[in-house]
């Protein structure tokens, strides 16, 4: 049998590697195919219902757009988090209190200018939903927890929180006792754009995308965090203050996070309810780590990954799938993906015969 | 000659098909949870599925769709997609659905458990809380402890209004009975349901009722040697021992309804809310332990509220700080139901 | 809260925490490698699934038990895959099995849902169980629960007094050290994942033939990240992995249990007692000492030698 050697590339592989991802995505269709098959439904229809449910006409590119909002801010502040390789899970906390700070703002000054009170809404969000990420890391900071079952154990909490809050003091009178906040005041909504269903919260991830680029790519704290990234050593050695990057960090991500979470409720829903929660927080994971923490790669991340689970409503509908068959999908594909980043990294030669 | 025969056999049968398909009738339905819950979207899918039977109408379903943006999307694009008839079954469908239905007009709307309606758009929901009141009849009479149990899911109207029919009934036939509430927080999760069920046998219940979609609460229930209701469907499979009956969903004769009247073009928009008159809730057939005049008196009972004789929630009956909330002589209206946020005398526990 | 309350409550707790306790001390076994894998809630379910419809179609629990430990190898080793081989990364790739894992079981497992399967039924242990207090509390459970009494102390000794222990802690510290002994740095972390996902994949099964008897979709409900959570409470050792379990699950039944007595406190506040008191006892303990035992190679990928 002809054996091979892995051997790192030295070169960088260029336009080669989105064979290898493009490759790595067929490869999880494929699977899917089977499992489609294995239910008896037909796979090539199925696969082409998915994909022109998710991007085959204006109202899909639509829907899927809205859908990647949060996921894109959610995933910008796991990235920032990353950066310093510290292990952020909290992102679907944090997005809870961004939601529940702006909610607050939104309902104490209804009656505000819309640019006036969107802006306090912002920044009672970011508040909020920094907040909940500073606690992990000061208590990392201070105590050495971990913040993976920090942030992990924060999320529920939040969740629980913001139950807590619309199931009883927030609750609107006029809801026949169903966990909502009253419909927020239209100075309170983020509109959408033009005819198109889509909110102008898009604007927003565009600012904080590129302020995000801005950050890493240009200013000294940026550079400092990218270099304690690589090796903390490295960094107290150089005399990098680690501890307040690691607050620091943590309080960005969750306050993109909140921001999301703002978008959220003020653009999509319009309110405050238990249905705001439906796990960005853990796609965002996903999503920064795929796009290998850059902002224009999340974007499209988050665009595709979103595609997807628009789509799947459209092969549940046509075809009668079972709505699990969006996990599975994602699934196969992330890991598909992510084993072919070995590809991009190293290359087999084969081993000559002695 | 034989080519235009053939000829004709083919336009004919293409003629045959293009009017069935022109007839067919496409009808959506949106759920809040997978069906595989066995509770709550399974009774409603086991409608959906009598509706397919009938002649001429396809049905589709998308299941375990959020309440928000996401059901916004998913009715918006039945309604793209030419569907005639759209059921959404879940409360916070409602606002979505609503903006749907302003610009789709010729498409009928069907919202279950919320309150608002429009031109072509209906809201409808079934008097759960009237077989609920049986089967507290039934419990009451059951217990030696006078004390039951109830594995409660979220604390919104639908659930403590089928508390406090519970509570009712059971009280009719057993003035002392208390009946106490643990929250799980859960629609579907069989693991906490059954140790919510088991803390509530430990603090004294002898009969355990339920409102989640899984069977946890019958197993600890039998387990323990006593008594349980079941919800949503026939639980007797999963707990023959103890399963004394359950108030069940059966949406099939109200969908099957709504869908000829599409048909024959005599719909309109309506708050609809029928209940054991029109059979959309009943009482799963009684356990063999149910002794035979407790099945009487309860099955005269039900006799009574289809026949309109009986209403469940006529006063005096107080809340559990002793006030009066319906006054005695008067029926709670349908509004009071639908907003009831507090819990009868006899209720320990609390609805936050 | 009586007397009477307490002993319930505390078999209650055993119960409730035995299904988290597997998972975790897979999870553990996992760690102890250098493996983080965060799929334990994809694992379990498969898992889950696998023992219910075993199960149900051949009417044998323990075939039933076993395959579910084979299904979680199965599940585990797609993270294997693709870490070990591929050198993905191990966070998203555990992140993307618990995805798939759900996807894949509630996708399977929709059409097994409504029906029943034999499974384990509480089956007291002779004398024991006669003792007061102690024999309803730990000795009137099903065979699930008394396996892993037995368990934690086993891989106590596994970790520190076996060859294979050793070696496995080992290439979780320093794997580069390891191989340099000749250590096979790569079979260890394989059997860290497949042994690892055994233990996860009996947790599903606890869920599905112990605890209940059924399947619905979502069985799992967050156990197995809980799992993930409490190995870091743990600190990386099994004695501290029951503590752990035991105390999540006496406070989900405790929490209950005050309800159920007719406290007057929102039950939102109640449920998040679970979750905030975990973060309570790791703070605590972190005040303690500093030492939590870490594996100094967890999450780090071994570079293929060239």
């Amino acid at each position: 049998m002809q054996r091979f050697r892995i051997i790192k590339r030295q070169e960088r592989l260029g336009w080669r590697s989105c064979f290898i991802l493009l490759t790595a995505i067929a490869l999880a269709l494929l699977l899917s195919a089977v499992m489609l098959v294995m239910r008896g439904t037909p796979p090539v229809e199925g696969i082409l219902t998915l994909f022109k449910g998710a991007f085959g006409s204006r109202w899909a590119i639509e829907d899927s757009l809205i859908k990647a909002i949060p996921i894109f801010l959610c995933s910008l502040g796991v990235a920032t988090a990353f950066r310093l390789q510290i292990w952020n899970i909290g992102a679907e906390g944090q997005f809870a209190l961004g939601a529940i700070g702006a909610t607050w703002a939104a309902l104490t000054f209804p009656e505000l200018p819309k640019p006036v009170l969107l802006s306090m809404m912002i920044g009672a969000a970011c508040i909020a939903g920094g907040v909940w990420g500073m606690i992990p890391a000061i208590l990392r900071q201070r105590l050495g927890t971990n913040e993976i079952i920090v942030t992990l154990m924060m999320n529920y909490i939040a969740i629980l929180l913001l139950e807590y809050l619309v199931y009883g003091i927030w609750k609107d009178p006029a809801s026949y006792g169903f966990p909502m906040t009253p419909m927020f005041s239209e100075q309170a909504i983020v509109g959408k754009i033009g005819t198109s269903g889509v909110n102008s919260g898009i604007f927003h991830c565009l600012v904080l995308g590129v302020l995000f680029w801005i950050f890493f790519t240009f200013t000294r704290t940026g550079f400092e965090l990218k270099a304690s990234g690589d090796s903390v050593r490295a960094a107290r050695y150089a005399g990098i203050p680690y501890n307040y990057l690691v607050v620091l960090v943590m309080v960005l991500s969750g306050a993109l996070a909140g921001w999301a979470g703002f978008l959220e409720a003020s653009a999509t829903i319009n309110r405050l309810q238990p249905s705001i929660m439906v796990g960005y927080g853990y796609t965002a994971i996903v999503v920064a780590w795929l796009a290998r923490l850059n902002p224009l790669n999340i974007a499209i991340t988050s665009f595709l990954l979103a595609g997807l689970r628009v789509g799947v409503e459209s092969l549940q509908l046509d075809m009668q799938v079972p709505a699990a068959f969006g996990g599975m999908i994602e699934g196969l594909i992330l890991m598909t993906v992510l084993a072919s980043g070995f590809f991009v990294h190293y290359k087999m030669v084969p081993v000559r015969k002695q | 000659m034989r080519i235009i025969k053939v000829m004709s056999v083919v336009l004919c049968s293409l003629g045959i098909a293009f009017a069935a398909m022109a007839k067919d009738m496409n009808v959506g339905f949106v759920y809040v949870s997978p069906i595989g819950d066995a509770g709550y979207s399974f009774a409603h899918d086991k409608g959906r599925l009598a509706v397919e039977e009938m002649d001429g109408v396809k049905t589709a379903y998308v299941e375990s769709v959020k309440e928000g943006p996401d059901s916004e999307r998913v009715i918006l694009n039945m309604a793209r997609k030419g569907y005639d008839i759209i059921f959404a079954t879940s409360f916070g469908y409602m606002d979505p659905m609503l903006k749907v239905a302003k610009q789709f007009p010729n498409t009928v709307f069907m919202h279950c458990s919320g309150f608002k309606k429009a031109e072509n758009m209906s809201n409808y929901f079934g008097r759960m809380y009237q077989a609920r009141y049986l089967s507290g009849m039934v419990a009451g009479a059951m217990t030696k402890s006078k004390i039951l149990g109830y594995v409660a899911a979220f604390p919104i109207p639908e659930v403590i209004r089928g508390i406090n029919a519970f509570t009712l009934g059971a009280q009719a036939v057993n003035p002392e009975v208390s009946v106490r509430v643990v929250w799980t927080k859960t629609w579907y999760d069989p693991a906490t349901e059954k140790e919510a069920a088991k803390s509530l046998l430990d603090a004294g219940a002898d009969v355990i009722a339920q409102h989640q979609d899984s069977p946890g609460p019958q197993e600890a229930a039998q387990e323990k040697g006593v008594y349980s209701i079941g919800y949503n469907s026939d639980m007797s499979t999963f707990a023959p021992k103890s399963h004394l009956t359950a108030p069940v969903w059966n949406w099939a004769p109200y969908y099957k309804q709504i869908v000829n009247q599409v048909k024959e073009g005599t719909w309109k928009a309506e708050s609809a809310w029928p209940g054991m008159d029109a059979g959309i809730v009943k009482l799963a057939p009684f356990g063999p332990m149910v002794p035979q005049d407790v099945q009487d008196t309860v099955t005269a009972k039900q006799a009574e509220i289809a026949s309109g004789a009986f209403k469940v929630f006529s006063g005096p009956v107080k809340d559990q700080q002793g006030a009066v909330k319906i006054a005695d002589g008067t029926v709670a209206n349908d509004e009071t139901l639908l907003g009831m946020t507090w819990f009868v005398e006899g209720v320990v526990g609390t609805t936050e | 809260m009586t007397l009477e309350m307490i002993i319930p409550l505390l078999a209650a707790t055993i119960v409730a925490g035995t299904p988290i306790l597997y998972a975790t001390l897979g999870e553990m076994i996992t760690e102890k490698s250098g493996v983080l894998n965060l799929g334990v809630e994809g694992i379990m379910i498969v898992g889950g699934l696998t023992a219910f419809l075993v199960a149900h179609f051949t009417g044998s629990p323990s075939l039933a038990f076993f395959a579910a430990g084979a299904a979680g190898i199965t599940t585990a080793s797609l993270h294997g895959i693709v870490c070990l081989v591929f050198q993905g990364n191990q966070v998203v790739s555990g992140l993307a099995l618990t995805i798939l894992g759900t996807g894949f079981a509630n996708y399977f497992g929709t059409s097994y849902v409504g029906l029943s399967a034999p499974g384990f039924q509480p089956m007291a242990v002779p004398l024991l169980a006669d003792i007061p207090a102690i024999g309803p509390i730990f000795f009137q459970h099903d065979p699930l629960v008394y396996l892993t009494y037995i368990l934690p102390p086993c891989l106590w000794l596994f970790f520190n007094n076996t060859r294979y222990g050793l070696g496995l802690r080992a290439v979780g510290e320093f794997p580069e050290a390891a191989a340099a002994a000749g250590l096979n740095a790569r079979g260890y972390r394989w059997l860290g994942i497949l042994g690892g996902g055994f233990f996860m994949g009996l947790g599903g099964a606890y869920l599905s033939l112990a605890y209940t008897h059924l399947w619905t979709n979502n069985l799992t409900a967050g156990r197995g990240w809980i799992a993930v959570a409490l190995v870091i409470f743990a600190f990386w050792r099994p004695g501290r992995a029951v503590f752990g379990a035991y105390l999540f699950g006496g406070i989900m039944a405790l929490q209950l249990r005050l309800q159920a007595t007719g406290t007057q406190l929102p039950s939102s506040l109640l449920l998040m007692l679970p979750y905030g008191l975990t973060v309570f006892v790791l703070v605590l303990s972190s005040l303690g000492h500093r030492r939590t035992n870490e594996p100094a190679a967890l999450g780090v990928n071994v570079e293929p030698a060239d």
